[in-house]
């Protein structure tokens, strides 16, 4: 579904990403870890389509994002770590332009979502402006508009900063439903419990390079992930 | 602690020339050197302009014998200036500043804080009332000649009339502070509020040489009125020409109504910077969904930031003024009727209306801001599986139609009014329609190349948006070499045909830009 070959991206002298690959399958929830400034949001900024690269490719479900970036964005659902979304808007209004843009019938549009806005306990505060929203809120709005055109694959960045515990469930039962219906999820987190119980597959990310990657038990192998991740982060100190 | 909320405020006045509005960052030395010279520039301008009110007043009220009204009357204006620069700074900096929890939550007594603040806005408030006292007194000594007592009363008058407008700000200020706070339409509020100043304002500013004039043919009665109505102003005055009881009594007014209304908001503040914001909360209902075009969607999104009526205010003031320009021209029409009958004036007067209403077209800076409004949220625009070209269409589109539109129909009913020849009317009109298109795409052209998407609240990229500058003064230029040209190569052929010139090099002009946009433009956004 989501596939990154030998991806390379620089700030000025910096290398953010240096030679990056990674493959996503459909029905896998892929799990990105890595220090702040490791080069996570660059990377899933890259395969949103938001940021150019030097080197490189990304194909989503084949596709080349250089080269034809709008088909790519309509498989697409990215949730970014800070959701800035339109205050001008109410909720509904909100959830109504996204599902414009990508075509969502009138019908497959309300039940959607009702049926989200009932799952994060938003229905209430639907008809209300964003900017009156609070951090959590706009990730639960955030997440039902990444729902309402039901992506191929979605890229989320720190999806449970903010999150209630019953909405960050909500959000994982989710993302195994997703999988399951064949589609794929690849998420950064700092959350090491989380990656661990939710992932199929992990990749730890050190200084814009793939430190290790693979199926999260052989990643972890004996040990637990966090004791992977601070040994490959104490590694080069 | 006192010496750290101080210097933490000193920081945060001085961020404005340090750091850059569009990145947030440090500011490169030469867009401070640039960006203090511009600061300069305009208190430069603003001075001159009370030198030139001091210089029209200052002699005959001198000979006259009144000095100290003539002090008054500067000392009125000066008060003003302090008092309007002060408000709205009140409002954000002590009501709603965004540190106030920080600080609050701080082992500091809340009157420390706002000391520390008050202090800065003291410093603001002094700049203004200087920018009309500092030249009132210049000019007294350049006519009088120097004197050591009014000298000291000026200095003294100069260091406390911004406590009193100071005192003004703060209690104007927690009443606009409460309003916005309690309203629902807060926004709505602000524009009516900013409309009627500004309305106020450009009355004032009109009427301006006629006051001046009446003061220095009535010097004495108004100094009389002044007595009555504006007692504490008018010891203003006999402070700065150097009567040491008015200072005394001037001083002792000032400094006791500052520390009355300082002690009653330094009582309170705990609360007031508490309060808690109002508004009622909407609830949803289940109805109706439609599914839209992408290009709705889009256009729907470029018209629900206008909601905001700062906002529509700022990017389309024109488009009013367009409205209401035709029912202004109704008090000229015989005059302008007239003119029109002779053949030769024709070309001149077609010439003017197209260039009024090109001016007023010019105003609208719909599309100058439409880039720095998507802010943060420009992510949004650029992950959407929508073509690049289409967000700048949906922004073009809401440019010509809050901007054409008032434009053409405003055309139509002065060419119909002023009775111009059929030919020439339909060229004004389309003039100032292909006009409108040209102010959209050069002014999405100017803010794609200097945009402002680090910004706080909306309204300030609008109102301070660079873009927004350049786009209008773009606009200007062109519109002066469209009406110079006239006078070059007008005798060279009939104003029909320099109409239809101007029509071209528009049309032309409107597509070279349309060309950039679409080529190095759309790549400006997409990686904004």
């Amino acid at each position: 579904m989501l596939r990154i070959e030998n991806l390379s991206k620089s700030y000025g002298e910096k290398k953010a990403v240096d030679g990056l690959s990674l493959h996503i399958a459909a029905g896998e929830i892929y799990g990105f870890i890595g220090h702040n400034g490791a080069g996570k949001t660059t990377t899933l900024k890259a395969c949103v389509g938001i940021l150019g690269f030097e080197e490189g490719e990304i194909y989503v479900d084949g596709i080349s994002v250089r080269e034809n970036p709008i088909a790519c964005k309509k498989k697409i659902a990215y949730i970014p770590d800070n959701p800035d979304l339109y205050g001008f808007m109410t909720g509904v209004q909100y959830l109504q332009f996204i599902a414009d843009i990508y075509g969502v019938s009138a019908q497959e549009r309300k039940e959607r979502t009702e049926k989200y806005a009932a799952l994060f306990e938003l229905t209430q505060d639907l008809a209300n402006p964003i900017a009156a929203y609070s951090h959590g809120m706009k990730q639960k709005l955030a997440i039902i508009a990444a729902l309402i055109h039901e992506p191929k694959l979605m890229i989320m960045d720190e999806p449970f900063v903010g999150l209630d515990p019953k909405a960050a469930h909500a959000v994982k039962e989710i993302m195994r439903q997703r999988c399951a219906a064949g589609c794929a999820v690849f998420f950064s987190t700092h959350v090491l419990e989380v990656a661990e119980k939710l992932c199929d597959k992990v990749a730890i990310i050190k200084d814009g390079k793939l430190i290790k990657s693979g199926k999260t038990e052989e990643v972890r192998g004996d040990a637990s992930l966090e004791e992977v991740f601070l040994n490959g982060e104490n590694a080069n100190v | 602690m006192f010496k750290a909320l101080l210097k933490k405020q000193a920081l945060e006045t001085l961020s404005t020339f340090t750091l850059s509005n569009k990145t947030g960052k440090k500011r490169k030395p030469a867009a401070a050197i640039g960006f203090a010279v511009l600061i300069v520039y305009a208190f430069g301008a603003f001075a001159m302009m009370a030198y030139e009110i001091a210089k029209m007043l200052c002699a005959p009220l001198v000979y006259g014998g009144l000095d100290w009204v003539y002090f008054a009357f500067m000392g009125t204006i000066a008060f003003a200036l302090g008092f309007i620069g002060s408000v709205f700074t009140v409002k954000v900096k002590i009501y709603e500043a965004k540190d106030n929890d920080l600080l609050l939550a701080m082992p500091v007594q809340p009157w420390k804080i706002l000391l520390a603040r008050t202090i800065g806005l003291y410093a603001y408030t002094f700049v203004f009332c200087a920018l009309v006292f500092v030249p009132s007194a210049v000019c007294y000594f350049i006519v009088t000649g120097f004197s050591f007592a009014a000298f000291v009363g000026c200095f003294a008058v100069m260091l406390i009339l911004p406590l009193g407008a100071l005192a003004l700000g703060f209690l104007f200020g927690w009443l606009l502070a409460l309003a916005t706070a309690k309203l629902r339409a807060k926004n709505l509020f602000t524009a009516l509020f900013t409309t009627a100043f500004l309305i106020v304002y450009m009355v004032l500013y009109s009427k301006l040489n006629d006051y001046l004039s009446f003061v220095i043919a009535n010097g004495a009665a108004v100094g009389e009125k002044m007595r009555v109505a504006l007692y504490p102003l008018m010891q203003a005055g006999l402070a700065a020409t150097g009567d040491f009881g008015g200072a005394a009594l001037f001083s002792l007014i000032f400094c006791g109504a500052f520390s009355l209304v300082y002690a009653l908001v330094a009582h309170s503040f705990l609360k007031i910077a508490t309060m808690k914001r109002g508004g009622v909360k909407n609830k949803y209902k289940s109805g109706v969904y439609r599914q839209k075009s992408r290009f709705s969607a889009l256009f729907r999104r470029e018209i629900m930031r206008m909601k905001n009526p700062m906002i529509l205010l700022n990017v389309a003031l024109g488009s009013l003024l367009l409205i209401i320009l035709p029912f202004v021209a109704l008090f000229n029409l015989d005059f302008m009727r007239q003119l029109s009958v002779v053949e030769e004036a024709t070309g001149y007067i077609s010439l003017i209306l197209a260039g009024l209403l090109c001016l007023l077209v010019a105003t609208n800076v719909i599309t100058a801001s439409s880039v720095s409004l998507e802010g943060q949220n420009v992510w949004q625009s650029q992950v959407l599986p929508v073509k690049t070209q289409d967000i700048f269409l949906a922004k073009t589109s809401l440019h010509l139609l809050l901007s054409g539109v008032p434009a053409f129909l405003s055309a139509v009913a002065l060419s119909v009014m002023i009775r111009l020849p059929v030919l020439t009317a339909i060229l004004c009109v389309l003039i100032a329609c292909a006009f409108t298109l040209f102010a959209a795409v050069c002014g999405l052209a100017i803010n794609l190349k200097i945009p402002n998407l680090h910004w706080t609240n909306e309204v300030v990229a609008v109102k301070q948006g660079v873009s927004v500058l350049v786009a209008m003064f773009a606009n200007i230029g062109v519109i002066a070499a469209l009406v110079g040209g006239y006078f070059l190569f007008g005798k060279y052929m009939p104003s029909a045909g320099y109409l239809a010139v101007c029509l071209g090099a528009l049309g032309l002009a409107s597509g070279l830009i349309m060309i950039w946009i679409g080529s190095r433009g759309e790549k400006i956004f997409e990686s904004l």
